[in-house]
């Protein structure tokens, strides 16, 4: 009938076994790998830091692309990309783009100023992280609103380590 | 370590094309605060901004802070508009400037 590796061997009883002790660990692990915040509600300090830099607007999460790696080896320089939607036009463009690293010493990392000139809503540059954090880009839009995004990142080699 | 730039973009393109700038820069970025060994602090010293003024208007600035790496890269668009030179303007903590330019020719 059955062998002693097959699957109906396994012992009948309730207890715990290796596999099912197996995955609750995994999905403990993976309970504790979501982040503790809901997806579009930014942490108090973040949502303080981008009241601060738009002026108490809340920014819409659309038309804007963040491209960063998630995890990254070197927070010394991270290649980062952003993208927004915009026409461009001067009656509909966007005026700057902002970066915030929220665990950094200086939250406020980079600001580009963009005009109806530029063709298209694109940046990239190389960015220094201090820790695994959320990266926010937010624009402000020649019509007065703003949109944003994030993405949240693992870094394995803090920039900023060397006493400072 | 000296400053230098190297800047990459066509150097001719059609009048209404978007073309893609990427400015490669060697510069230390030094976010200071460290000890200097006597006593004191390192005082901050990085390039806090770029400007780029093309054909009249000052197409592209970037106000940069200490989360901006050493040696940055920084990638933008501009739309061909007229022949004529790019200029590129660094603005260094404590005052001093780096200025390089590019021609583009636009047909």
């Amino acid at each position: 009938m059955s062998s002693a590796i097959s699957p109906r061997s396994r012992p009948s009883e309730p207890g715990l076994d290796r596999r099912s002790v197996l995955a609750g660990a995994t999905a403990g692990l993976l309970v504790a790998a979501l982040p503790a915040r809901a997806a579009t509600e930014p942490s108090p300090e973040l949502a303080q830091l981008i009241a601060r830099i738009t002026e108490g607007a809340v920014p819409e999460r659309a038309r804007i692309t963040l491209d960063i790696p998630a995890l990254v080896e070197n927070g010394n320089s991270v290649d980062t990309r952003i993208l927004v939607e915009s026409a461009m036009t001067e009656a509909d463009h966007v005026r700057w783009i902002h970066l915030i690293a929220e665990k950094n010493p200086f939250p406020d990392m980079a600001r580009f100023h963009l005009g109806p000139r530029a063709g298209r809503a694109e940046v990239a540059t190389t960015l220094r992280l201090a820790a695994s954090q959320t990266v926010t880009a937010v624009a402000a839009l020649s019509g007065g609103g703003f949109v944003m995004t994030d993405a949240d990142i693992v870094v394995t080699l803090s920039a900023c380590i060397d006493g400072g | 370590m000296s400053f230098n730039a190297r800047i990459t973009m066509p150097a001719e393109a059609r009048a209404g094309e978007i073309l893609e700038i990427k400015v490669l820069t060697r510069h230390p970025m030094d976010r200071g605060g460290q000890s200097d060994g006597r006593g004191g602090t390192v005082p901050r010293k990085i390039l806090n901004r770029l400007t780029a003024t093309y054909a009249g208007d000052q197409v592209f600035r970037m106000d940069m802070h200490t989360g901006v790496a050493a040696n940055p890269f920084v990638s933008f668009t501009t739309r061909a508009v007229a022949t004529g030179d790019i200029v590129f303007e660094w603005r260094e903590d404590g005052g001093a400037t780096y200025t390089r330019t590019s021609r583009l020719t636009v047909t």
